[in-house]
């Protein structure tokens, strides 16, 4: 009985950390502090892996979110500031604010009344998969989905080298 | 109540955020935040519905991954994006590439 409230209060951590990074990277002034609430947000999604038992998904969350991800959106914020705030410091306005509320309801709207009409009984506690099992899975029936996000990394990558790339001596 | 709904629940909240910052924001680098948290929550709803259901787990934690590894395409490619728009127009928001040439 113990064990249980214990889940409950760390999926409740957890839900809020996640949730009050992300109600900072929508709503913080600044790029950087956005950026800062971002991270916080993917802690808190890792911890709630965490407690789904996918900890290998978790800690690919940290490695890949936190790592890679964050520091390409750090560098697209140095690289391209105008201003201190990143032109960002006036806000959204009133307009822009009920424009977002609208189009973040649209979809919940629809959603909502679909989880609470055909969301499917879940088991109360997950499954464990090993990491083992993960990669049989990607060397047996899910190999050409590997080989194929494989293609889109790579381009990926060349397309960014190719956009960002400038000719020596051209125009600028 | 069981788990499920409130995992997806906490999925669909981040959807809503996302949703929210991608119309608001001004900047090009402030909606790729907000897309980034909508990728998140899609994770994060395709690991639970996995693993509470009686649905493959293997396949739910590499469709995360998947998302993982697309997410991180993405930024790649919206960086180069931002950086062409921010030498071409002068600044990084997103009413700057609005007008056609002609």
């Amino acid at each position: 009985m113990n064990e249980m409230y214990l889940g409950q209060a760390a999926f409740a951590f957890y839900s809020l950390i996640a949730l009050a990074g992300g109600v900072l990277a929508v709503s913080a002034a600044s790029l950087v502090r956005a950026m800062l609430g971002l991270v916080v947000s993917l802690f808190g999604v890792a911890g709630l892996y965490l407690l789904l038992l996918a900890d290998f998904v978790a800690l690919m969350q940290i490695l890949i979110y936190v790592g890679a991800v964050t520091v390409l959106i750090f560098f697209a914020i140095m690289l391209t500031r105008a201003s201190a705030d990143g032109g960002e410091g006036q806000g959204p306005g009133l307009r822009g604010s009920l424009r977002g509320v609208f189009g973040a309801l649209l979809p919940a709207g629809i959603l909502v009344p679909c989880l609470a009409v055909y969301g499917v009984a879940g088991f109360p506690t997950p499954k464990n998969v090993s990491p083992a099992e993960l990669g049989a899975g990607l060397l047996g029936p899910y190999t050409m989905a590997f080989e194929l996000i494989s293609v889109v990394l790579l381009a990926a990558m060349a397309g960014a080298v190719l956009l960002a790339f400038e000719k020596r001596g051209a125009a600028k | 109540m069981n788990p499920l709904v409130f995992y997806q629940t906490v999925a669909l909240l981040l959807l809503g955020l996302g949703l929210y910052a991608l119309v608001a924001r001004r900047t090009l680098v402030g909606m790729l935040i907000g897309v980034e948290l909508m990728l998140n929550g899609a994770g994060l709803s395709i690991v639970a519905a996995a693993q509470l259901t009686s649905a493959d787990a293997v396949l739910g934690q590499l469709g995360a991954l998947l998302v993982m590894g697309l997410a991180a395409a993405e930024a790649t490619l919206v960086l180069a994006i931002v950086l062409v728009v921010s030498k071409r127009f002068g600044d990084a928001s997103a009413d700057a590439p609005s007008e056609l040439k002609g």
